[in-house]
């Protein structure tokens, strides 16, 4: 009786550390619209400083913020995020676990869909435009910002 | 009588039990004894009907698992050696029965912590052909070259 009882016990704690935590709402995120442009001088946006080794690797010289914004994302709730050009995408938490976020960003405009896993020193680059006159915009999220 | 008393005990000796003297002794002493005579006939006789009924049964027994019977039995001792060492140890007998639950939970954990096994990029545009380039800041995602095998 007490030896069923342990293996029980043993039994229910493996599947019940195996099911993904998803009972933490509200995960800030930093989502930013920053525009890359091949004309003029290189110069980077200072509050774009932490994107620099990312953007660093692009053909882009210039980088600017176009918008920002801070939420506290709730599963399966999207947040709506404006382009300059007047399009707009979404992103959504679809997972949180300890220090991982899965997202996804859908870009409705070009029909495109992107599903990913972050972990908190990690943030997504994205570009959501095509690029019109050298210049593209693209949209950054960071979760625990 | 005497002498009855010193050589009848010698009647069921073995071969080399007895010196040449009382040999000696014991064979002049049954020559002229008939009491110790017919104690010799019992004995033979005796003797003559022990080994025969113990061969009789001998050969009524059959031997050829013997030697199976006996590993049978020194491998059910062997088995209960090792149930009652862990009857003594039960913690050590507990922990060898969770420790693969143990060890799967931990490695559960382990992927947890990790962020559930990977990255996992996973990237589907209808209208464009996206890149996806892993950096160690995180993933940059470009939308590629426009799609227009559908329209051409």
């Amino acid at each position: 009786m007490r030896r069923r009882t342990i293996r029980l016990g043993a039994v229910a704690a493996a599947i019940a550390l195996a099911i993904p935590v998803e009972a933490a709402p509200g995960i800030p995120m930093r989502i930013r619209v920053i525009k890359g442009s091949r004309q003029g001088p290189a110069a980077v946006d200072p509050r774009l400083a932490d994107l620099q080794p990312q953007l660093s690797r692009l053909a882009y010289a210039r980088w600017e913020e176009a918008g920002e914004q801070q939420v506290d994302m709730d599963f399966k709730k999207p947040v709506a995020v404006a382009l300059p050009g007047g399009e707009r995408l979404e992103v959504e938490l679809l997972e949180s676990r300890r220090d991982t976020v899965t997202i996804e960003v859908r870009v409705p405009a070009h029909r495109s869909i992107s599903r990913l896993t972050l972990s908190k020193d990690k943030r997504l680059v994205q570009q959501v435009t095509p690029e019109k006159g050298g210049e593209a915009f693209f949209v950054t999220v960071r979760p625990w910002p | 009588m005497k002498d009855c008393a010193r050589y009848a005990p010698m009647l069921g000796a073995r071969e080399g039990e007895l010196d040449a003297a009382e040999r000696a002794g014991l064979t002049g002493h049954l020559a002229g004894c008939a009491a110790c005579q017919a104690r010799l006939a019992d004995l033979s006789a005796l003797r003559g009907m022990v080994g025969e009924a113990l061969g009789r049964e001998a050969s009524r027994r059959d031997f050829t698992d013997f030697a199976d019977q006996v590993m049978a039995r020194v491998e059910r001792r062997r088995a209960g050696a090792i149930r009652s060492f862990f009857r003594r140890h039960r913690v050590l007998a507990v922990g060898t029965a969770l420790a693969p639950t143990l060890a799967a939970a931990a490695l559960v954990v382990y992927l947890q912590l990790r962020g559930g096994g990977g990255p996992g990029i996973e990237v589907v545009s209808e209208d464009y052909a996206p890149m996806v380039i892993d950096t160690d800041e995180g993933p940059l995602i470009l939308l590629g070259d426009r799609d227009d095998s559908e329209g051409t």
